[in-house]
């Protein structure tokens, strides 16, 4: 299995301060293959030469921005970018997702935060085995596999409904969060979803009645009053 | 344009009301001032009676009583008695060239006219008829004549030329209304544009053509200020974002390194627990910037708005949700009270989930201890209002913090601080509620502890569906 630690990161900040720092602290979390860059020709050039496998844009460069370097990178590479910028305004960071970027951290950020969005964002790119990824779980004696909407147990196979897959999805996005029922409507039935609560306990009742051993006592999908509800999912051990 | 329709209504009547007065008013003049000296006193009628009746016979001539004579003579008139048979009987400074003796057709002619140019006037006597002669053009003598249909008829040709009085008079002030009115539209206009801000600038010629340059320059001064003010405004929110945004490369810099100690192991415990207050003070810097720089885009109404019809409640759930999501202390209860989830208002959804969170994150902030929450929705009794109510039996805050939490720290009308927090939180919810052209009512309950925070936003009407 090929190690995330070896991938190829590029620091592209005007910051020497910043870059230094970063540079560091990747070092530090073991990353050995680390480029910086304090301007758009330098790091276009590094881009070119070494082709890395993802780079840490800043918008403000002093010969240009980072929303065109991302444009003229993109001529040529396909390259996971990961935007760490001073201008937190949501219109700078729609412009750098919309542009393609995978993720956008705002400064001052937590080297930490930074890490664990590198990573996630190396590990879906190049699709290292990712145990939080995985659309199917067991929930007691059940196996739930969402890809395919069947609810498994020794017994028997039982195929999950549209909706009830839906539900389930949302829930499990968010396993161990309360999930409020105007979202899970939303997460259903689309925008301007009101009006379906009742609905929607109908269906959550249908789901129990699948995952639950006793879908009077619910112990995975619970109800938290008022607010909506919430999947727990424990890992077998 | 309504106003416009009422001025000329009004001058309408006005002038009907003046064409009115005007008429009686002649009416009075034609009798004060018309008719007043048609007749010198006495009237030669009234003289020419008592001439008639004050002559009588005495020893075989006429004779008139004292008076007459002096009535005669200050008029410089002549008199004369004529007799049945047409001789004169008895005279009074009787001309020359006036015959002593008459036939039938000289008494039709002069009793309606003239005698030789004299005007006459006569009445009759038990002996015959008295004639009374003033001076050659003192007097001048028409005759009328009136057919008796016409008179019969003459109330309704009065009332006639009244009503074609007043449809002329009304004719006249509809068409210089008008054409003052299309002198005055242009001008309304103006001042209703002033007032709606809006750029004027009107045509100067005619007879208003000093209040158009008058507008004009209101107009001008107006503009020139809004555009002045807008870019001072904009001046004061760029320099926030720039010093917040340059205050971003050293804070990012003084968190990786403080958590990057705070890591190492190192280090002894002591100075790691040093590293860590240092990164959470840090963090803390961070979230003053951010909170200031969307507080001053909303209080130079610069923030973009993402609004749209969204339901109250909903948010309310999501805000509450993600604080149990997020680990609240045991020590807090929240409860949720939800009522009209239906009402929608319209809003931006993340600056209002920002005021909900910001205004439970208060309660949690200033009661450490421990303190139960309320968040309410409900309409308000006019049904125009929602509201929003988040409410703790903490321990409140004192009337006169009260009145100016909810200003800018440090401006003038907040020159203490809290001691918690960095005191932007309240501020921002304000003008969050502002924005959405709503309000944020703050209560502390003396009596029965705790704070009460109440947003109110104008329910969105015509998107009440699928109740």
């Amino acid at each position: 299995m090929e190690n995330v630690k070896e991938k190829k990161i590029l620091i592209v900040d005007d910051e020497p301060e910043i870059r230094m720092m970063i540079e560091k602290f990747l070092r530090k979390e073991g990353f050995f293959r680390v480029y910086t860059a304090g301007n758009c020709a330098s790091a276009l050039s590094i881009c070119r030469k070494d082709k890395p496998d993802i780079a840490i844009l800043d918008i403000m460069l002093p010969d240009g921005d980072g929303f065109s370097l991302l444009s003229s990178i993109r001529q040529f590479s396909n390259m996971p970018i990961l935007y760490l910028s001073a201008c937190g305004e949501d219109e700078d960071r729609l412009l750098g997702l919309g542009l393609g970027a995978d993720d956008y951290i705002v400064k001052p950020f937590l080297p930490r935060e930074l890490l664990l969005r590198l990573i996630a964002i190396l590990r879906r790119v190049y699709s290292f085995p990712l145990a939080e990824n995985k659309t199917v779980f067991q929930l007691g004696d059940q196996t739930i596999d969402l890809d395919s909407a069947i609810v498994r147990n020794i017994q028997e196979e039982v195929h999950l409904t549209a909706k009830e897959h839906a539900i389930l999805v949302k829930l499990f996005e968010n396993q161990g969060r309360i999930v409020t029922s105007d979202a899970l409507c939303q997460a259903v039935w689309g925008d301007d979803s009101y009006g379906y609560e009742n609905t929607l306990m109908v269906h959550i009742r249908r789901v129990r009645e699948k995952i639950e051993p006793d879908p009077s006592n619910p112990t995975h999908l619970l109800t938290v009053r008022g607010l909506g509800y919430k999947l727990l999912v424990k890992e077998k051990t | 344009m309504e106003g416009i329709a009422r001025i000329l209504r009004r001058f309408v009547a006005t002038t009907i009301i003046i064409s009115f007065l005007l008429l009686i008013f002649n009416f009075i003049l034609l009798a004060t001032l018309i008719f007043k000296e048609i007749n010198q006193k006495p009237s030669p009628e009234g003289m020419v009676k008592e001439l008639a009746e004050s002559l009588f016979m005495l020893e075989e001539s006429y004779q008139a009583d004292a008076h007459s004579y002096n009535l005669l003579q200050d008029t410089q008139a002549w008199a004369m008695l004529i007799d049945d048979d047409g001789d004169v009987q008895w005279d009074y400074h009787l001309p020359n060239e006036i015959p002593l003796s008459y036939n039938i057709v000289d008494v039709a002619k002069l009793s309606r006219y003239y005698l030789m140019d004299y005007p006459v006037f006569i009445w009759e006597h038990q002996d015959g008829l008295v004639v009374l002669g003033y001076p050659k053009d003192s007097y001048g003598k028409y005759q009328l004549n009136f057919l008796s249909d016409w008179l019969r008829s003459l109330p309704l040709r009065l009332l006639w030329l009244l009503l074609l009085n007043i449809a002329v008079a009304l004719f006249i002030s509809i068409i210089i209304g008008t054409r003052l009115i299309r002198g005055i539209r242009p001008l309304v206009a103006g001042v209703h544009s002033l007032a709606k801000d809006e750029a004027v600038e009107l045509n100067t010629e005619g007879i208003l053509g000093d209040l158009a340059q008058s507008i004009n320059k209101g107009s001008t001064i107006l503009q020139d200020k809004t555009i002045a003010l807008k870019a001072r405004d904009e001046a004061r929110s760029n320099w926030i974002a720039g010093i917040s945004h340059d205050i971003r490369t050293p804070l990012s810099m003084v968190l990786g390194y403080s958590s990057e100690l705070e890591e190492n192991s190192d280090l002894p415990q002591e100075q790691r627990a040093q590293a860590a207050i240092i990164r959470r003070q840090g963090e803390k810097l961070r979230s003053l910037i951010s909170d200031l720089n969307l507080v001053s885009l909303l209080e130079y109404e610069m923030q973009p708005l993402n609004m749209r019809p969204l339901r109250l409640s909903a948010l309310a759930r999501q805000a509450v949700a993600d604080f149990l999501n997020n680990g609240l202390g045991s020590q807090y209860d929240i409860d949720l009270k939800l009522t009209e989830e239906a009402i929608r208002i319209n809003g931006d959804e993340k600056l209002l989930l920002r005021a909900i969170n910001n205004l439970v994150q208060n309660c949690v902030r200033h009661n450490p201890q421990g303190c139960s929450i309320t968040v309410e929705t409900s309409l308000d009794n006019s049904r125009a209002q929602y509201l929003l109510i988040i409410r703790d039996n903490g321990k409140g805050i004192s009337i006169d913090q009260l009145e100016m939490i909810t200003e800018l720290p440090y401006s003038f009308n907040r020159r203490r601080s809290l001691q918690q927090g960095h005191g932007l939180g309240l501020p921002m919810v304000a003008r969050i509620a502002r924005t959405h052209h709503g309000s944020l009512i703050l209560n502390s309950h003396p009596v029965k502890e705790g704070l009460e925070a109440i947003l109110e936003f104008p329910v969105q009407f015509n998107h009440k569906t699928d109740a």
